[in-house]
């Protein structure tokens, strides 16, 4: 280190010393590997798996009806699975809101250790084994499993009901793992939610209601949000509780995905509806952070 | 040979929006051995940046810094004489007080015996013996200022750099550690550059005051030449209170001087700096003016006017005085038990009366 | 006042019930499995018969479990041993890397200033935000077009990529509490860069370093969906033999060896998450 250095060469020195190994590693194991994907999905799937070098749209076709060629047909059940994801996510987002919503209220009313037990009991099955966590819903929901086996010994039911294998029991399952993921931004919000507001609503003349609906509720907006997109994006993608909880009666996107890479090997229709889904994702995404962009420019967060 | 010599220092910031604030704008100032200076200014003034500069936490753009004449460019803040007593204290909070103020002494590898002997000493010299084993959260701020201090002494810097160290204590506490200051500083017999806001606490303790602005050095001198001849209308305004008034030399007899000023009124002032015909501007501190003459003041040197406001502070009373074309001119009139009887209304026509010798001349410049 | 409502008796009497049913749906499906590992009927778990622990001891060779039923299990305790081995490497070493990487990143990002530095930081969780299965697929379409054999190596690289992410984003956190005028004291006091790293930084972030790799750690021992792709037949992990069984059909040995996972994670993520809670 010669000393004619300034200080500010050795901070940029120290700097791309830090940098280096993450961004590496991103660009290598990250970026490229989600370039190829791309690429992928653009080529003609191999015979026996892997894939032809050849300008090949038409996975996209399949999808969403164009382009086809001679070989590939338009098969609306891809879109309709889709959809049927978009609405499953949906649905777990609106589900695991209701739930958290008010608890975060509980919790936030609480006081010292009290509260940060309760944080502590709501956090921790977030670090359950995601199979594990399945598997318990399977014990409860299937033909023998808990709720039948309640219901029929209290004499209330004669016939087992059908809980499993449909979008009911997958919603459930997703809203049972998810839900640490809602609660968590809501609670931050609620936390630091200013009571003199509350307050000054009702001295301005509002009820309890309109006091929810016109300050408690935009004044948690942000929570609100966030949660929601950390919920619906992994909710999107999954395809181990549709696999175990829907069976085959409910498919999802990531079960066509998983399918096309281990069973059929038509890598690149994967890699098509893989990003279709990204894009999904992305738009998302996207209009998170403009609308976070816009809160901060108007000096709230 | 210079000691701690600053020449042409520069240092600009890009802003978010785009542009450049000039922290330093060519700022050259000589440090003497031993003295205790104070970088004086309003906060963003660039007072703290060339601290920080002088510390080594940043690099002036262009410039140079050096000590003894050896240049410092380069040089890391690890690696300078100098050690900061931060404005937060900064102390380590994973380390008890004596931990903390052995620090710099286990970096530097010194031998148990004499690194306890020294934190021993240091700590005594800034009156917290016995509070070694402590954690820093446990002192109050002004224990916390005190470690803060030892922390830096205790490794004999050649200047010790203090940064607004005082803003965070309460007032009277604020007073005692000026005072405490000084005699550390005389005792020890270090370089104290003392940065501050405050012109009271820069007037009470430095041997010599820098007043900084605008990225530049107003005025470099002792406080009471700061005080008494302040080189420009900031400094006049920003150490103390000061009336203002800007005229022309109308009537020369030897150094006595006669001023038109621009509110139509004639103020006399003795300098040998200035003839017949130059612009000024005349510096009058609200001390200086009374109601009526006594003494040094003279009968014919007056300025008429009307009280517009009359504040009691305590001490003193405060008139607003309307001297003309809406300038106000405020006079700290003293105040004696059981004056109620003479308060002065407001729309009372007064005088006010001052010695020429209190007037300050200084070139009126044109911004 | 709204916060008086929330305070009267009546409500606070809702919200607590509502909070503990909150709390039963979060803890019920999993003390279910915790008391079915000790039934002894094995063909309803619904229905007790009894106690037992040769669930437990099944799994690792112990009793001589009842019937040719279970089959297709007896060969499992070498191979539960194997994954849990396994499981053991790559949660280990994908942790301590991404602890190192992550940690690194969190420190540059914090105390320099670059251009472009939000963008980047957006870029450094792109992991988190993409889902595991598109995350998966990418890293086995890569691997295998690279020439890589999948194995737990193939593994270890996968997790290591966005564990780095989750250590950076807490570490992070760490960092934004803690006063930066410590680091120039200590420069100040003599300190090179290496010893105030060692001295003063690294002491202030340690219990976001310590709950980073902690939470890297599980989030590894657990990940289901990206091992899946890109394990391969030599990389197989306690998750993945886990979904094996589980597709075999729900077998009680499955439930004694998900309470033993449980208990583990559970103690690892509460000295995590006491870590996090503690202050400075």
């Amino acid at each position: 280190m010669s000393s004619a250095d300034t200080i500010l060469k050795r901070k940029r020195r120290t700097l791309v010393l830090l940098l280096a190994p993450f961004s590496i590693m991103l660009s290598v194991f990250f970026l490229i590997p989600l370039g190829i994907m791309m690429v992928y999905s653009f080529l003609e799937p191999g015979l026996y798996g892997g894939v032809e070098w050849n300008w090949y749209p038409y996975n996209y076709g399949r999808i969403i009806g164009w382009p086809l060629n001679d070989f590939e047909e338009f098969e609306p059940i891809y879109l309709k699975i889709f959809l049927n994801s978009l609405q499953i996510a949906l649905m777990t987002v609106i589900c695991t809101f209701l739930l958290s919503y008010p608890a975060a209220f509980w919790v936030s009313r609480m006081k010292g250790a009290k509260k940060n037990f309760a944080l502590f009991l709501i956090t921790l099955p977030f670090f359950a084994n995601l199979l594990v966590r399945i598997y318990a819903w399977l014990l409860l929901l299937r033909p023998t499993g808990f709720f039948n086996t309640v219901l029929q010994s209290a004499g209330l039911i004669m016939e087992p009901l059908d809980l499993l294998f449909n979008n009911f029991a997958v919603i459930i399952g997703m809203v049972y793992i998810l839900t640490p993921f809602m609660f968590l931004p809501i609670y931050a919000n609620v936390e630091k939610l200013d009571y003199s507001l509350v307050r000054a609503s009702q001295d301005l003349g509002a009820n309890p209601l309109q006091t929810f609906r016109r300050v408690i509720l935009p004044l948690t907006a942000p929570g609100i949000l966030g949660g929601s997109i950390i919920v619906f994006i992994p909710a999107l993608g999954n395809f181990i509780v549709p696999s175990f909880l829907g069976g085959s009666k409910v498919q999802m996107t990531g079960n066509l995905i998983e399918r096309s890479f281990l069973q059929s090997r038509d890598w690149p229709f994967g890699a098509a509806l893989a990003l279709l889904i990204m894009a999904s994702v992305v738009i998302l995404v996207v209009i998170q952070l403009n609308r976070q962009a816009k809160a901060e420019a108007r000096g709230v967060s | 040979m210079n000691f701690l010599n600053i020449t042409s220092a520069r240092k600009a910031y890009r802003t978010p929006e785009g542009g450049f604030i000039h922290a330093l704008d060519d700022v050259s100032l000589n440090v003497r051995n031993n003295e205790f200076l104070t970088l004086l200014g309003p906060s963003g003034c660039g007072k703290t940046t060339l601290l920080k500069c002088i510390a080594g936490f940043e690099d002036i753009d262009s410039g140079n810094i050096s000590l003894e004449d050896q240049s410092l460019k380069g040089v890391p803040a690890h690696r300078r004489p100098f050690n900061t007593v931060f404005q937060n204290y900064a102390l380590f909070p994973h380390l008890n007080i004596s931990d903390n103020v052995g620090y710099g002494l286990d970096v530097a590898r010194v031998p148990k015996k004499e690194r306890a002997d020294r934190v021993e000493e240091a700590m005594e010299l800034v009156g917290l013996k016995g509070f070694g084993k402590r954690e820093p959260n446990q002192l109050s701020g002004g224990q916390q200022q005190r470690v803060a201090l030892a922390r830096s002494l205790v490794l004999k810097p050649r200047v010790l750099l203090l940064d607004e160290p005082l803003s965070a204590l309460d007032r009277k506490m604020r007073e005692n550690m000026q005072i405490e200051l000084k005699n550390l500083q005389n005792s020890v017999g270090i370089t104290f550059v003392f940065v501050t806001h405050d012109q009271e606490e820069a007037l009470a303790m430095s041997d010599r005051i820098a007043v900084v602005a605008n990225g530049k050095v107003q005025q470099l001198a002792t406080p009471t030449e700061i005080y008494d001849e302040p080189a420009n209308a900031f400094v006049a305004n920003f150490v103390g209170t000061s009336n203002i008034f800007t005229g022309k030399v109308v009537e020369q007899n030897g150094k006595n001087l006669k001023i038109e000023t621009a509110n139509e009124r004639q103020v006399l002032a003795t300098s040998d700096h200035f003839n017949l015909g130059d612009q000024v501007q005349v510096i009058l501190r609200p001390e200086h003016m009374k109601l009526s003459p006594d003494g040094n003041e003279i009968s014919e040197c007056c300025i008429e006017g009307t009280v517009e406001a009359s504040i009691f502070v305590g001490s003193e009373m405060h008139l607003h005085v309307n001297v003309g074309k809406g300038r106000t001119a405020i006079v700290h009139h003293r105040h004696n038990r059981g004056d109620e009887g003479e308060r002065i209304e407001v729309g009372t026509d007064v005088k006010l009366y001052y010695s020429p010798n209190a007037a300050h001349l200084i070139e009126l410049v044109e911004d | 006042m709204f916060d008086k409502i929330l305070d009267s008796k009546i409500w606070s009497f809702l919200f607590k019930g509502y909070g503990l049913l909150f709390l039963t749906f979060l803890y019920l499906p999993l003390g279910l499995i915790f008391v079915y590992s000790f039934n002894a009927n094995a063909i309803n778990m619904a229905v007790w018969t009894g106690f037992t622990f040769d669930w437990y001891l099944t799994i690792f060779g112990g009793a001589n479990s009842q019937s040719s039923f279970d089959a297709a299990f007896t060969e499992s305790p070498a191979r539960i041993f194997d994954v849990v081995k396994n499981s053991a490497i790559v949660a280990l070493t994908a942790s301590t890397v991404s602890t190192v990487i992550g940690t690194a990143t969190a420190i540059a990002l914090a105390r320099f200033q670059f251009f472009g530095k939000r963008l980047y930081q957006a870029f450094l969780i792109l992991p988190m935000i993409v889902p595991d299965i598109v995350l998966g697929i990418a890293l086995l379409i890569f691997f295998v077009g690279a020439g890589f054999k999948l194995s737990l190596l193939t593994v270890i690289i996968g997790h290591t990529t966005f564990l780095s992410s989750y250590v950076f984003v807490v570490v992070s956190a760490r960092l934004a509490g803690m006063d930066t005028s410590l680091e120039q004291a200590s420069a100040d006091l003599g300190a090179g860069p290496i010893t105030t790293f060692r001295r003063v930084t690294l002491p202030q972030i340690m219990p976001g370093v310590v709950g980073g790799f902690l939470l890297a750690f599980i989030i590894s021992l657990d990940d289901v969906v990206i091992t899946y792709f890109i394990a391969g037949v030599g990389g197989q992990t306690l998750p993945l033999f886990i979904l094996a069984m589980m597709r075999r059909g729900l077998r009680p040995q499955i439930n004694a060896l998900a309470v033993l996972l449980l208990l583990f994670t559970f103690i690892v993520a509460a000295i995590g998450l006491y870590l996090r809670s503690r202050k400075k």
